[in-house]
C-alpha cells in the first residue's frame, strides 16, 4: 500500500467521523419525526384549561369602544364579539365556562325563536281558513261561517290549554332541539299482546306545576296552532247548517280528546311512533309535519260530522243527483288559498323544532318540497278540470293548491323534491276526484272540498312517507328511537309502508269511530243541524244575530235583486 | 245499522293491528293493513253512510 493510499483512507476515515459526529444527530432526529409521522406518537399532553379560569378577553381582539362610539358598524364586522358574552362573575371576568354555556343557549335560543315564529305563521293560517271558507258559502251565511272559524281559535285553545295538550305531548318528551321540556316524560302505557302500547301522557294540565317551563311554552305554542288548523277543517264541512252550539261543544270535545289522542300516538311517543321499536317496521309511523295528525284528523272528523249532519236544503234533487251551490265571493277564496300557503312555510319547516343542530339544516329543503308540492298541486287540478270540463275552475285549483300542501305535509322532512313533486300532482288530481265522488257517489255535502281536501289528501300524504321517503334526512341520527334515516319503499324500506298504512288504518278506525260516536251523542242531545227555516233564510240572523253584508237585505226589502241573498 | 256500521269499522282497524303479533312477515302485514283499510271503508261508506242516506233530506 503506497503512503498516497493510506493518506487517502485516513481523509476518508475522518471524514466519516466527521459526518457521523455531525450527521447522527440529525439523522436521528429525521428518523424520530419519521417515525412520529408514521406511529403517530400522541403529542406531550398540554393540560386542558379549567372551566372555571379566567379567559384572556384581548387575545380575541374585541373592537375599541372608542372606535365604535366614534365611527359606528357601517360593515357589521364588529358587533357581536367577545364583548357581547356574559361574565357570570363579573369580578372573576370571563371563564371558559361562561363561553361554553351562552354557545348552548344560542343554539336553544335560535331553536326557541324559530320555533315560535314558524308557529305565529301556522297561527295566521286561521285567517285563509276562515276566508277560503267564507268565500266558499253563501253570503247569507256568512258571518255564521266566519264566526265559527273565529271562535275556534279560542274554543280550541281552551281546551288544549287544560288537558288537550298534556294527552298529546305529556308523555313525549325529552324534547332535545328546546332544551329539554323535561316536565312533559309521562306516558300512560298497557301492556297488551306483550307488547307496549302508549295511549296518552299524563303531564302538562293546564301548563302548570313542573310544566310552567319555557320549552314546554314554546311547545305547547307550536302544538295548539296545530289543533286548531285541524279543527277549523270541519267547520268548512259542515258549513251553513250546523247550529252554532253544536260546533262550539264539538270542538271543546275535539281540541280535548280527539286531535290529541291521535297526536299522542304519532308524536307523543305513543303506539303508533313505537312500531318500528316494537315490531320492526321501518322507524314506525312517520308523519313530520302532520298530513296525518293534522288533516287527515280534520278531514275524518268532518266526514263524520257531515254524514250525522247531511246535505244543505237544495244540495240533492229527488233523484240524488247534485245542485252546483256556488260561493259567494272567489276573490276572497283565492286570496285565502295564497295565505294559507304562505302559513305552510310555518307549518312544514317549523315542524324540525329547531335551525339548528339535529340536522334541522334540511329546513331549506323542507321549505322547497313545501313550494313544489303546492305548485304541482294546483297544475294538477287545473289540468284535470281543463281537460274534464273545458274550464280552468277557480275553486278547485285552490283546493289543488291546498292539496298538494296538505299531501307533502307528513312527507316534506323525508323526500326529495322529485318526490314532493310526484306528491304534489298526484295530490292536485285526486283531490278533483274526491270531490266528485263525495259529491255524486257518497252523496255527503262538503260546502268548501275540506273532506277531501285535508281527508283524502292528508292519507296520501301518509302513504307517501312509505314510498318516496329517500334516506337521506338526518335528525340527530334517528326518527322515532329508530336509528338511521326514514326510507320508504322505492328507497328498499318496505316495512315502513305498512307503518303508515298501519296509521291510515287507525285514522279511519278509530278517530273516525270516535268522531262519529261523539258526534251522534251530540246530536241525540242539543241536535247538530239548524232548523229548516232557518237555513232558507240563512244562518246570519238566526244563529248570529247580524247580517255580515246589511245592505244586500237593503236592497232585497226594496225588491231589487241582489247577488247574494236574492240568488239563494 | 249505524251500530252495525261502527262495529265493522272497527274490526277493520283491529286486523292490521291484532296482525301486527302474529306474523314478523312484512308481506303478510302489508296485505293485513291493506284489507283491514278496505273493511273500514266499507263500514264507513257502505254501512254507515247507506244507514244516512235512508232517511235523507232531499229524499223527504
Amino acid at each position: 500500500m503506497t503512503s498516497r493510499m493510506r493518506m487517502t483512507i485516513c481523509c476518508l476515515w475522518v471524514a466519516i467521523c466527521l459526518m457521523l459526529l455531525c450527521g447522527f444527530p440529525a439523522f436521528g432526529q429525521a428518523q424520530a419525526a419519521s417515525s412520529t409521522t408514521t406511529q403517530a406518537a400522541p403529542p406531550p399532553a398540554k393540560p386542558a384549561p379549567a372551566m372555571d379560569a379566567p379567559l384572556d378577553v384581548k387575545a380575541a381582539q374585541p373592537p375599541s369602544t372608542d372606535d365604535l362610539t366614534a365611527k359606528g358598524d357601517p360593515g357589521g364586522t364588529a358587533t357581536g364579539t367577545v364583548s357581547d358574552v356574559v361574565a357570570a362573575d363579573s369580578k372573576k371576568g370571563l371563564t371558559l365556562a361562561d363561553v361554553v354555556n351562552q354557545a348552548g343557549q344560542n343554539r336553544i335560543a335560535i331553536n326557541f325563536v324559530w320555533t315560535l315564529v314558524t308557529g305565529f305563521l301556522v297561527m295566521f293560517m286561521q285567517a285563509g281558513f276562515a276566508i277560503v271558507e267564507t268565500g266558499l258559502c253563501r253570503a247569507k251565511n256568512a258571518n255564521h261561517t266566519m264566526m265559527m272559524n273565529f271562535m275556534v281559535y279560542g274554543f280550541g285553545l281552551f281546551a288544549f290549554w287544560v288537558c288537550g295538550f298534556a294527552i298529546q305531548m305529556g308523555g313525549g318528551g325529552p324534547y332535545s332541539t328546546l332544551g329539554g321540556a323535561y316536565p312533559l316524560t309521562s306516558e300512560h302505557v298497557v301492556t297488551l299482546l306483550g307488547k307496549p302500547w302508549g295511549l296518552f301522557g299524563t303531564h302538562g294540565f293546564f301548563l302548570s306545576g313542573a310544566s310552567y317551563d319555557v320549552g314546554v311554552m314554546v311547545l305547547f305554542l307550536f302544538q295548539m296552532v296545530f289543533m286548531d288548523t285541524a279543527l277549523t277543517i270541519v267547520t268548512g264541512s259542515c258549513a251553513e247548517r250546523w247550529k252554532y252550539v253544536a260546533f262550539a261543544v264539538s270542538s271543546v270535545f275535539m281540541g280535548a280528546i280527539t286531535y290529541p289522542l291521535f297526536g299522542n300516538w304519532a308524536w307523543g311517543g305513543g303506539w303508533l311512533s313505537q312500531l318500528g321499536n316494537n315490531f320492526a317496521l321501518g322507524h314506525g309511523y312517520c308523519d313530520f309535519a302532520g298530513s296525518g295528525v293534522v288533516h287527515a284528523v280534520g278531514g275524518v272528523t268532518a266526514l263524520a260530522l257531515s254524514m250525522i249532519i247531511g246535505p244543505r236544503i237544495g244540495k240533492y234533487n229527488r233523484n240524488g243527483t247534485p245542485n252546483a251551490m256556488p260561493g259567494h265571493d272567489l276573490l276572497v277564496v283565492l286570496t285565502g288559498c295564497f295565505i294559507l300557503a304562505f302559513g305552510w312555510f310555518g307549518f312544514n319547516p317549523g315542524s324540525t323544532l329547531a335551525a339548528s343542530g339535529n340536522g334541522a339544516l334540511r329546513i331549506g329543503s323542507i321549505a322547497v318540497n313545501t313550494m313544489l308540492a303546492g305548485c304541482t298541486g294546483s297544475f294538477g287540478a287545473i289540468l284535470y278540470m281543463w281537460i274534464r270540463y273545458g274550464k280552468p275552475d277557480a275553486s278547485m285549483t285552490g283546493n289543488g293548491l291546498l292539496a298538494g300542501l296538505v299531501a307533502i305535509t307528513a312527507p316534506s322532512g323525508f323526500v326529495s323534491t322529485v318526490g314532493s313533486a310526484i306528491i304534489g300532482l298526484i295530490a292536485g288530481v285526486l283531490v278533483c276526484v274526491s270531490v266528485e265522488y263525495v259529491e255524486r257517489v257518497l252523496k255527503v255535502d262538503d260546502p268548501v272540498g275540506a273532506i277531501s281536501v285535508h281527508g283524502t289528501n292528508g292519507l296520501w300524504g301518509v302513504i307517501s312517507v312509505g314510498l318516496f321517503a329517500d334516506g337521506t334526512s338526518n335528525y340527530g341520527g334517528s326518527w322515532n328511537g329508530v336509528s338511521g334515516s326514514v326510507r320508504g319503499l322505492f328507497y328498499g324500506d318496505a316495512s315502513q309502508l305498512v307503518a303508515q298504512l298501519i296509521g291510515v288504518g287507525t285514522l279511519i278506525g278509530v278517530i273516525f269511530t270516535i268522531s262519529y260516536v261523539a258526534g251522534w251523542i251530540m246530536d241525540v242531545i242539543i241536535g247538530q243541524r239548524v232548523s229548516a227555516a232557518d237555513e232558507l233564510e240563512g244562518l246570519d240572523i238566526p244563529e248570529m244575530g247580524a247580517l255580515c253584508y246589511p245592505e244586500f237585505a237593503l236592497q232585497m226589502q226594496r225588491g231589487v235583486p241582489s247577488g247574494g241573498v236574492a240568488a239563494d | 245499522m249505524k251500530i252495525v256500521g261502527v262495529l265493522v269499522v272497527l274490526v277493520g282497524w283491529l286486523l292490521p293491528v291484532v296482525g301486527l303479533t302474529i306474523t314478523q312477515s312484512t308481506s303478510v302485514r302489508f296485505v293485513l293493513a291493506l284489507l283491514g283499510i278496505a273493511v273500514t271503508l266499507f263500514g264507513i261508506m257502505g254501512v254507515l253512510n247507506k244507514a244516512h242516506l235512508k232517511n235523507a233530506i232531499w229524499k223527504a
